[in-house]
C-alpha cells in the first residue's frame, strides 16, 4: 500500500485526505519512536510530528519510491524526539531494527465488525467511559471526562480499563488478538 | 506509588489527550510521575488502543489522528 496516493489532496489542503494518510501512517511513525518511550512523551511528540508533516507536505518532493511522505514523517518524528532528548538532557537512545522497518496499515473490515459487536456487549459504565474517550478524541483530559459522567477520576479510569480488557477478551474469543 | 496507582497513571498517559499549547510541545502531566518501565507500558498500551479506536470510528481514525485534525482546524480558525 502506497500512502502517497493521498499526497495531491493533502497538498491541496484537504484535511480529510490527511486523516486517511494518518490512518495508514500513524502506527509506523509511533513505532519509530519506541526507543524514546522512557525519555520523551511519545504521544506528544507524535502529535506534534503529524502537525509538522501537514505543514511541510506542500514542499515535499517525492523520490519515486512508495510512501515517501511516511518516510519523511518518520524522520520528522525521530528528529523531534532527538531535539526533546537534548532539550531535557535525557540519556540518548539507540534505534532498534524494529523501529526502522515500517508497514502502512490498511483498514480491517473484519476487526471493525468484531469490535462493534464486542462494544455492544460491554456493561453500561465501562461503555460510557470508552465512549467518552472516543468522543473526546484527545480534546479533554480524563478528569474532565470523569466529571461529565459524574464519576470520580479513579472510577472512570477503572471503568475504562475494564472496557479495554472486556473488548480484548471478546475479540480473543473471536480469534482476534490485540 | 502502589501498582494500582501506577496502572491508573499509565491509563491516562496512554490516552490521546495532551494539554493544549499554541507553540510548544506539552507532555501529559502524569507522564512525569511514571518510572521508565511504566512509560514503556504506556507506549505499548497506546499502540494497542489506537487500532481499536480507529475500528470504532466512522472514518477509521484513532483518537490521536482526531486530536491532530482538531488542532489543524483550530489553527486555521485562529
Amino acid at each position: 500500500m502506497d500512502l502517497d496516493v493521498h499526497l495531491a489532496a493533502i497538498v491541496a489542503g484537504d484535511t480529510r485526505a490527511f486523516g486517511q494518510w494518518m490512518a495508514g501512517a500513524e502506527d509506523s511513525v509511533r513505532l519509530s519512536l519506541r526507543s524514546f518511550a522512557t525519555v520523551v512523551d511519545v504521544e506528544a511528540v507524535l502529535q506534534e510530528a503529524l502537525l509538522r508533516i501537514w505543514q511541510v507536505a506542500p514542499r515535499f518532493e517525492p523520490d519515486g519510491k512508495p510512501n515517501g511522505l511516511l518516510r519523511l514523517g518518520i524522520r520528522v518524528a525521530r528528529n523531534l524526539a532527538i531535539s526533546e532528548v537534548r532539550r531535557t538532557r535525557a540519556t540518548p537512545v539507540e534505534p532498534t531494527a524494529l523501529e526502522i522497518a515500517f508497514e502502512p496499515q490498511a483498514p480491517d473490515p473484519l476487526l471493525r465488525r468484531a469490535i462493534i459487536e464486542c462494544r455492544q456487549q460491554l456493561p453500561p459504565k465501562p461503555r460510557e467511559a470508552l465512549d467518552a474517550r472516543l468522543q473526546s478524541a484527545g480534546a479533554q483530559d480524563d478528569a474532565e471526562l470523569a466529571t461529565s459522567l459524574r464519576m470520580k477520576l479513579n472510577t472512570f479510569l477503572q471503568n475504562f480499563t475494564r472496557a479495554r480488557q472486556l473488548l480484548a477478551d471478546c475479540l480473543r474469543r473471536k480469534g482476534i488478538v490485540v | 506509588m502502589t501498582s494500582e496507582e501506577e496502572d491508573l497513571l499509565v491509563e491516562q498517559v496512554a490516552s490521546a489527550y495532551r494539554p493544549p499549547s499554541p507553540d510548544e510541545l506539552r507532555y501529559h502531566p502524569a507522564w512525569h510521575d511514571l518510572p521508565a518501565a511504566a512509560r514503556v507500558r504506556a507506549f505499548d498500551l497506546s499502540r494497542s488502543l489506537r487500532p481499536l479506536e480507529a475500528a470504532l470510528d466512522p472514518e477509521g481514525l484513532s483518537t490521536t489522528a482526531r486530536a491532530v485534525l482538531q488542532k489543524l482546524v483550530s489553527a486555521r480558525t485562529i
